[in-house]
């Protein structure tokens, strides 16, 4: 047993810390303020690209070696224990970060050589920033995945495509959107597909950015796609990938690894209203009051739990072990916990908190989403209860 | 890096403690309560299995291991009987003062000889939960609930140091909320001879630390008992035409209790690992506590929820559990002393604060 963080980890945790510092959160609360995305063409990505961000972890095909970049994180704690702190200094400038983003680990795991280097390739020594998402969730399905009602049909070598999908993260800007539809509404999870979308395809429009409560730095986006057609080689993984279940899985398979990159991100929220109130009680005098000290230590203590809990669920991953139960549970409790932790610091705060302009009060609407995203707690809840008590389907 | 595999050693201790606890107490948890302690033949063959001198050091006879080994081999014994675990213990956690502060003569002089005594029970209070003189060379007071019915050694720690006494200790039995297993007395000190007496501020803080997470091993292990019993009654019992595990108000709520009780195992582990290490883990093993308090005050009645009506029933263990974890989190100053401490810590502490020894420091 051992509860410490390697020497190359520090170093680049610190690296996070100072980046975190100095660019995200500042960027992030103009963000905040102004209540828009941080625009494409900000300067602050470029200097990601320029410094070395934004790259996928596909290491190229092995006739063309990738450029030389920094080693690529190692294991899925080391991750986590990144993330975190990218979270601590802001969570939604994270996600507005350029890179293939959430689809990479789908595409990775099931593309194929093709569609790696022609998906994957562009991000492997980027011109300019890019980026990718993944749209799963409509207007009438979020939670219940197996019901999306996007719908791919077969036409000579290409699919055409038609539905909407919303809150789809940096959709508008994407490169490629790695669409989930069904090819038979009736079948549910077994007749699911994912195909890749790529930007200012005819089809493939009406863009909307939502207005969102928090987070705002990054773009959540609905769009539509009207007898959109692409070419039957952007089925992800190719035709033979989708025998039996295998096309829900693959959406599910992208939540499954998602699940404890929430928690860490909700640790990380968490921890940075920690901060914020212990400053805060400290300025104003108010540590001598048990009453303030006993929010901190409840926020603290159950701060540490959530991180533990998440880097439980990495390290099984890590041990190549099932983490189902670990990976849901990490996520349902750690979002709960940064809920908790920003709303205690609102109460210390008092009628500070009311006024809208400190970070807390960022933090306590960034922090709601954790429960949402990927899987909301109740369904983390029912996953964890299929394997507990076997809690049945329907 | 981050590793939550323990070693074989430790292994095998855990499945060593696991079979004796469902073996020897499980079976028999209604009867020591009844009867105010384990049974003589339990008694034996856990003095046979060694585990009472775990914590000991190898020159005084022990097997020199330290408070993770502690912590695991209590959520067994535990999880099979919490009274129990407790009576079977001569020593408890009025090692620790012992050890932090005593040193090898202490535990050769006060600890070793319980070993040898049956029934013996050494007994740790803190001083905030009583109400006692210390004098020059005597203590007077009382005491209002101690487990135990015999008191052979009575440690009295406070944040300065300890004294021990071992006569002038007269003991009233009480029915008690729980760990009636254990026993159950109020203590009156009339001029109690002082046997030793040791000063240290940070050793009587090491000590502390180190019985807070005596205790919050129990509790994380009777807690997990709560869980695992619920889960398997749930799956039984039918009602509107399904396990009642089956509906979602009650599987999400056995699920919630489940990582209710991970997280406070994880942070107990970590706390115990930190220990072990010499590390400052005051904060850490408050932590710890607080948190297994915490889950005890959510697990323990929704047990008895969970049953319904045959929860609160003596028929299944449950009631005991709730009854049981309940008192547990009563000792050593329970959740508010412990509260105090870590909110405490984190004053001085400035930002980032340090979670855990995995922050950057
Ligand atoms: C900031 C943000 C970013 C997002 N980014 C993306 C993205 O990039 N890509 C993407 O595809 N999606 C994205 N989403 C969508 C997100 O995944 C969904 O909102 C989420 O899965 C919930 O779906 P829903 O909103 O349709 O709620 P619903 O499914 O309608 O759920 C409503 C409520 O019912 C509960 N519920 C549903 N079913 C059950 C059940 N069986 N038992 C008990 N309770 C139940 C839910 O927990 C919830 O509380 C994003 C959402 C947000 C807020």
């Amino acid at each position: 047993m051992e509860f410490t963080i390697d020497k190359a980890m520090r170093e680049r945790l610190e690296e996070a810390r100072e980046r975190g510092r100095d660019e995200m959160r500042p960027i992030g609360l103009i963000a905040d303020r102004l209540g828009r995305p941080i625009p494409r063409d900000d300067p602050y990505f470029e200097g990601l690209i320029a410094s070395g961000e934004g790259r996928t972890r596909w290491p190229g095909l092995k006739s063309k070696p990738r450029p030389s970049t920094r080693d690529p994180l190692r294991t899925v704690t080391m991750t986590l224990l990144l993330t975190e702190e990218w979270a601590y200094w802001d969570r939604g400038v994270m996600v507005a970060n350029p890179g293939p983003g959430l689809p990479e680990g789908n595409v990775l795991a099931l593309g194929t050589d093709e569609q790696k280097e022609q998906y994957l390739g562009p991000f492997l020594d980027p011109d300019r920033p890019r980026w990718a998402c993944f749209a799963m969730t409509e207007p009438g399905a979020g939670s219940d995945a197996a019901a999306i009602r996007t719908h791919a049909r077969k036409d000579g070598d290409h699919w055409i495509l038609n539905g909407a999908k919303c809150f789809i993260g940096n959709a508008s800007r994407a490169d490629w959107i790695l669409v989930q539809a069904t090819i038979d509404p009736e079948k549910g999870r077994d007749a699911q597909r994912a195909f890749f979308v790529e930007q200012a395809t005819p089809g493939l429009g009406g863009f909307k950015i939502e207005k969102k409560m928090g987070l705002k730095a990054y773009e959540s986006t609905s769009f539509t796609l009207s007898d959109c057609r692409v070419p039957a080689a952007n089925l992800l993984g190719g035709e033979a990938r989708y025998e039996e279940r295998a096309g829900f899985k693959t959406a599910m398979r992208t939540f499954n690894a998602g699940r404890p990159i929430i928690a860490a991100n909700s640790v990380g929220i968490g921890r940075a209203a920690l901060d914020e109130a212990l400053d805060f009680a400290r300025e104003r005098d108010l540590l001598g009051d048990s009453r303030v000290r006993d929010r901190l230590e409840q926020m603290a203590r159950k701060l540490r739990a959530g991180r533990l809990l998440c880097l439980r669920a990495g390290w099984l991953a890590d041990r190549m072990a099932p983490n189902i139960v670990e990976a849901s549970m990490s996520k349902a409790i750690a979002a709960g916990v940064a809920q908790e932790a920003t709303s205690l610091g609102m109460e210390l705060l008092g009628s500070v908190g009311a006024r809208g302009d400190h970070l807390i009060e960022k933090l306590y609407r960034d922090a709601k989403a954790m429960d949402i995203v990927e899987g909301t707690g109740q369904i983390q809840r029912m996953i964890m209860a299929r394997h507990l008590v076997q809690l049945p389907r329907n | 890096m981050f590793d939550l595999q323990l070693d074989e050693e430790l292994e095998l201790l855990v499945e060593t403690a696991r079979s004796f606890a469902r073996e020897e107490l499980s079976p028999r948890l209604r009867e020591a309560e009844s009867a105010r302690g384990p049974d003589p033949g339990v008694c034996a063959s856990f003095a046979e299995i060694g585990l009472a001198a775990l914590e000991l050091p190898e020159a005084c006879g022990g097997a020199g291991l330290g408070a993770l080994a502690r912590v695991l081999v209590n959520e067994e014994l535990a999880a099979g009987d919490v009274g129990a675990a407790v009576a079977l213990d001569p020593l408890g956690p009025a090692l620790y003062p012992l050890l932090e502060l005593g040193g090898e003569t202490a535990l050769k002089e006060l600890a070793l000889p319980l070993l040898a005594r049956e029934g013996a029970r050494a007994v740790l209070v803190a001083a905030a939960d009583a109400e006692l003189e210390v004098g020059a060379d005597a203590v007077s007071g009382a005491v209002p609930w101690v487990p135990a019915d015999r008191v052979d050694l009575l440690v009295v720690l406070d944040s300065e140091g300890a004294v021990a006494l071992q006569s002038g200790i007269e003991t009233e039995p009480l029915r008690g909320a729980g760990l009636r297993a254990a026993g159950a007395s109020a203590l009156r000190l009339q001029n109690a001879p002082i046997v030793a007496r040791w000063r240290g501020r940070e050793q009587a803080g090491r000590a502390l630390a180190r019985a807070r997470l005596y205790l919050a091993s129990l509790l994380v292990g009777v807690l997990r008992q709560t869980c695992e019993f619920t889960r398997d009654y749930a799956l039984q019992r039918v009602a509107f035409g399904r396990p009642i595990a089956h509906h979602q108000a009650l599987a999400f709520l056995l699920v919630d209790m489940h990582a209710a009780v991970d997280g406070a195992r994880l942070l107990l582990h970590e706390a115990a690992w930190n220990a072990d290490r010499g590390r400052a883990n005051a904060a850490l093993s408050a932590t710890a506590f607080i948190e297994a308090i915490d889950a005890s005050r959510f697990v323990g009645p929704n047990g008895v929820q969970i049953l319904g009506g045959h929860g609160f029933m003596q028929d299944y263990p449950v009631e005991k559990y709730m009854r049981e974890s309940r008192a547990l989190g009563l000792l050593l100053g329970g959740v508010d002393a412990a509260r105090e401490e870590a909110g405490r810590a984190l004053c001085d502490a400035g930002a980032p604060v340090a979670l855990s020894e995995l922050e950057i420091v």
